[in-house]
């Protein structure tokens, strides 16, 4: 055969494996308002920088009809491109080839993948649209999810990896996304649970659908499994291409630079926080009056927002930002809210991102599902990881930081680098009502109108103690600062602290509380 | 089966408080982030505002009332 021949051989093969799992099926992806695994691997990296790999796999499966059947790519395309020129390996579940289920090959395909992102140290993007194992291919598919697993394990804090929910992701399936550093869903496509609704129907007789089980509502406002909310599927590509630019490609590489620039003028920090400690504001515009050009990416905006975590860049370096935010629920600490600072602040520091805490909450939540829920081994994780983060850590006190939760937002004591706190802010083992009313007990009781005395031992103690000097007088804080030197500082102490060693004793590794 | 934590129309108190203000009634229509009633708790004159545009179909709190955890404050429709 002539050379020309073989070529035109090559793209006719080419042409029948881009046709997926056929016109039909294709359609159908089409009107359940999917677009096709190809089409989404397009759609989020750079134009015409994908190259495929593995096109012409072929599963070998033999028993239960499937000796001879022909699965293009075997549900699953995996290659490499880049994202604003910066490379990533990638796979995309083919929902349309046999449910894009997961048979033996189709998972030597993934894994081939996340090898090559470990050894060339890139980040790994991989877009679950599957109907889970596939049934005929038996205990291989078990094997195939367990290789994904530890894959996911190994590559854990080396480097990013990004999971895509973009269709059903159910049973053993969940977990891979589960594993790794983000994960971003799509309202009415994305669907995860370990049990499906037919399961619960059967067993409990409970009736739910797949949607308020496990749709992406559920994940990115109750479970906090997803990081990532959008409406549409362009739009989750447009987060995923925005969150590439502020992570770095591996852990032993440095977030890209940008070109420095000045926030907004819109946003004056002088006048977000009010004097009154009563009072609530929305503590991201004090980021967004910190940050160059404005420009915060939140993390988890739909979960547990009495907490804010997200980057964004000081003197066009990548920072990580953690916040107690005052306009949710008064800013308190509780389960969720620990469990979502505790795990950025361990990605910020794996991925040697700088860490900013800003601190304004009136301490732990009561309550008797907190204590029940597990608020202390919560709690603790976000103390742990405080502690254990040797990546530069600079805390800004805006106004109230009281009794354990003073401690654990990046205070001295869990060796935060940097401490500086705003003429407002009042750091005591606890509010002033409360403490008067434990330390002048007597008096107030005592008293000819306790209701003036308590009044009166309030005022006291807030004079004495509710300001940043008595913390200031220990060195627990560095400096007080005005408002408007906030950017100053924090631009000053990155400088200052790019040489950081934080030595820590050897050990395999630590055990967090989770 | 409602899926009654999505279901953002019943307004409820996170944690026990004081009521300090009550800024609509019953019948008010109401734009999305607009104050309906400020819960004084955890030390804070906590705002509890409208999650959609829409209109107010209880109000079962006043001014200086005291509620307990849960207690749903507003409803709307």
């Amino acid at each position: 055969m002539p050379l020309n021949d073989k070529i035109e051989e090559l793209k006719k093969r080419k042409e029948e494996v881009l046709q997926g799992g056929g016109e039909q099926a294709v359609a159908k992806q089409a009107a359940m308002g999917k677009l096709t695994a190809r089409e989404r691997i397009i759609a989020l990296l750079d134009e015409d920088s994908f190259n495929e790999y593995d096109m012409f796999v072929e599963h070998e499966a033999r028993d239960f009809g499937m000796d001879g059947k022909i699965l293009h790519g075997d549900g699953v395309i995996i290659g490499t491109g880049t994202i604003y020129g910066a490379p990533v390996a990638i796979f995309a579940q083919d929902f349309t080839v046999a449910g894009g289920s997961l048979g033996f090959m189709h998972a030597r395909k993934i894994t081939k993948m996340m090898d090559y992102a470990l050894r060339m140290r890139i980040p790994l993007i991989g877009i679950n649209d599957s109907g889970g194992a596939r049934i005929q291919e038996g205990v291989n598919s078990l094997a195939g999810y367990g290789e994904i697993f530890w894959r996911n394990t190994l590559s854990s804090g080396i480097i990013p990896q990004i999971s895509v929910i973009l269709g059903p992701c159910a049973g053993g399936a969940v977990y891979s996304p589960a594993l790794t550093d983000f994960v971003f869903v799509v309202d009415k496509i994305s669907k995860m649970f370990i049990t499906g609704p037919e399961v619960i129907k059967s067993v409990l007789g409970e009736e739910i659908s797949q949607e308020d089980l496990g749709g992406a509502k559920v994940h990115a406002m109750i479970t906090g499994n997803a990081h990532f909310y959008s409406e549409s599927e362009l739009e989750c590509f447009e987060q995923i291409k925005k969150l590439i630019t502020f992570i770095p490609w591996n852990n032993t590489r440095k977030a890209r630079s940008f070109e420095p620039k000045e926030p907004k003028s819109t946003y004056n920090i002088s006048e977000i926080v009010p004097g009154d400690p009563k009072q609530p504001y929305d503590v991201r515009d004090v980021i967004r009056a910190i940050v160059d050009d404005s420009d915060f990416f939140e993390i988890h905006e739909l979960w547990a927002g009495n907490i804010v975590i997200g980057f964004g860049r000081l003197n066009g370096e990548t920072v990580g930002f953690v916040a107690n935010q005052p306009m949710v629920m008064a800013g308190v600490l509780d389960v969720d809210s620990s469990d979502k600072a505790a795990r950025f602040i361990r990605y910020c520091n794996a991925f040697s991102i700088p860490l900013c805490t800003l601190v304004d909450l009136p301490g732990y939540l009561p309550g008797i599902d907190q204590e029940h829920a597990g608020v202390i081994r919560h709690g603790a994780k976000l103390l742990y990881a405080y502690s254990e983060a040797s990546v530069p850590k600079m805390t800004v006190i805006l106004r109230k930081a009281y009794g354990g939760g003073y401690i654990a937002m990046s205070s001295r004591h869990l060796r935060a680098d940097f401490v500086f706190a705003w003429p407002g802010a009042e750091i005591a083992v606890m509010g002033p009502e409360g403490a008067a009313n434990i330390i002048f007990r007597k008096e107030i009781m005592e008293a000819e109108n306790p209701d003036e005395m308590r009044k009166q031992k309030v005022e006291e103690y807030k004079e004495k103690f509710a300001n940043p000097y008595v913390a200031a007088a220990k060195g627990y804080i560095d400096t007080v600062i005005e408002p408007e030197e906030t950017r100053k500082m924090l631009l000053h102490s990155l400088e200052v602290s790019s040489n950081k060693v934080a030595d820590r004793p050897f050990k395999k590794h630590g055990i967090p509380p989770f | 089966m409602s899926l009654n934590r999505l279901d953002n129309k019943q307004l409820t108190a996170f944690i026990p408080g004081t009521i300090v203000d009550v800024k609509v009634k019953v019948g008010q229509q109401v734009k999305q982030g607009e104050i309906l009633v400020v819960l004084d708790a955890m030390k804070m004159h906590n705002r509890i505002l409208a999650p959609m545009n829409t209109t107010v179909k209880e109000v079962n709190v006043k001014t200086g009332e005291r509620v307990v955890k849960g207690f749903v404050m507003v409803v709307l429709d």
